[in-house]
């Protein structure tokens, strides 16, 4: 399988904010933070189809995502925060204290079906 | 101006309650007085809450607050400069006009700013563009928090050692050091062999070095779930809830305190009742350094 790279932007979402309140282990939030968003024409390009899975790496980790496609411009990704997103977190600050939380460089690879 | 930020899915009640439909002495027409500029990288449902949208290229936010600052100056700025923000010069010189000829301004700055690559520089260009702008008119800044009640923390941090975070005791007095006391280059370095934490679940929420490292020391929970954290916890002490089964005091974002009246009763105690009586244990026991703490040492 061919993997691209992607810019990885996790985000927060009302629905996410919301379930973190109901529990972290409910299917609903487990769903909520496993599913990236991508632009349409690159899911296309890619040949993944909405509800597929696509593997995540970065340097430092990696974590299996269902893609959908959604308003993202073309090369970005965007996912709620949640566990999964913790796996591709570096743990350099860069001398600030906050760890880079968003814009990670990432490859993304279609899961054979 | 919101800059790296989505207040409509992060803080639902911001538009209403607090920037764009109240009604004042100075702006009786609510919204219609007043002009929305929302900066990001993508259009989020906040767009739709905007007059104007500038659609920001990922990684350029500092690029854009300098060129803004530019302008502002009346210095040239290069083309190319600008052409790689995703923005044309005539969308950075309206920004900027109507800016200056604003009454009050206000810029709130979310994570899309201060946590991608350039950071506290990002913030910094931010807040110096606001205080700038003061040689028009009056402009403030604020940031836009990530979770509930941080302010709270940064601001009883600051009342008790004059530093928000960052803070290490080991010397028996504060000292601040962003990048070397903060929690996760503690966790991530392996400098600490103990944890407690009150009220947060960074299992869930830190980088996976760090979660590493709380998994390997004993941790201590206080919690009234459980959570990621929890669960790599030696110990997880349930407590009451803040604000529905425990009083305290909530911070804004805007540093106005709100204190909080429990409508429940809960068989759990108090994150303060466990705390005091941690320290009550602790005072007990006898000091680990045979004569006394740190401090006696320094007076020596």
């Amino acid at each position: 399988m061919v993997s691209r790279r992607f810019i990885l932007n996790p985000s927060r979402t009302a629905k996410q904010g919301a379930l973190i309140n109901s529990g972290k282990d409910t299917p609903e939030y487990k769903a909520v933070v496993t599913t990236l968003t991508m632009d349409a024409a690159d899911m296309k390009e890619m040949g993944i189809e909405s509800g597929d899975s696509v593997i995540v790496r970065t340097e430092f980790g990696e974590a299996i995502f269902q893609c959908e496609p959604g308003k993202c411009p073309t090369g970005l990704l965007f996912v709620p925060y949640g566990p999964p997103t913790c796996k591709l977190m570096g743990g350099d600050t860069d001398g600030t204290g906050m760890p880079t939380s968003k814009g990670w460089d990432v490859d993304v690879e279609p899961v054979p079906k | 101006m919101y800059w790296g930020g989505n207040p409509a899915e992060c803080h639902p009640r911001h538009f209403t309650k607090y920037t764009l439909m109240q009604k004042s002495k100075f702006l009786p027409r609510g919204r219609k007085d007043r002009t929305m500029i929302l900066v990001d990288i993508r259009e989020t449902k906040s767009g739709g809450a905007a007059d104007i949208f500038l659609q920001i290229r990922p990684g350029k936010d500092f690029e854009v607050l300098t060129i803004l600052r530019a302008i502002l100056k009346g210095q040239h700025v290069n083309e190319s400069a600008i052409a790689e923000t995703g923005l044309t010069l005539e969308q950075l010189t309206d920004f900027i006009d109507r800016a200056k000829k604003a009454k009050f301004g206000c810029m709130f700055f979310g994570m899309g700013l201060s946590m991608t690559r350039g950071k506290h520089m990002n913030s910094a260009a931010l807040l110096t563009l606001a205080a700038e702008l003061n040689a028009f008119t009056k402009f403030v800044a604020m940031p836009m928090r990530g979770h509930g009640n941080v302010t709270g923390a940064d601001v009883i941090m600051r009342w008790q050692t004059g530093f928000p975070f960052g803070i290490t005791f080991n010397r028996g007095y504060p000292r601040y050091n962003p990048g070397e006391f903060s929690t996760v280059d503690v966790l991530v370095r392996g400098d600490t062999d103990a944890a407690l934490i009150l009220g947060a679940d960074p299992g869930a929420t830190m980088p996976q070095p760090a979660i590493d490292h709380l998994a390997r020391i004993p941790t201590i929970v206080l919690d009234p779930k459980v959570t990621h954290t929890s669960r790599l916890a030696r110990v997880h002490i349930t407590t009451s809830v803040a604000g529905i089964s425990a009083p305290g005091t909530a911070y804004r974002m805007d540093e106005i305190p709100l204190p909080l009246k429990p409508a429940l009763k809960s068989p759990y105690p108090t994150d303060q009742e466990v705390v005091r009586r941690i320290n009550e244990a602790v005072a007990r026991k006898s000091h680990w350094i045979p004569d006394g703490g740190p401090m006696t040492i320094l007076q020596r």
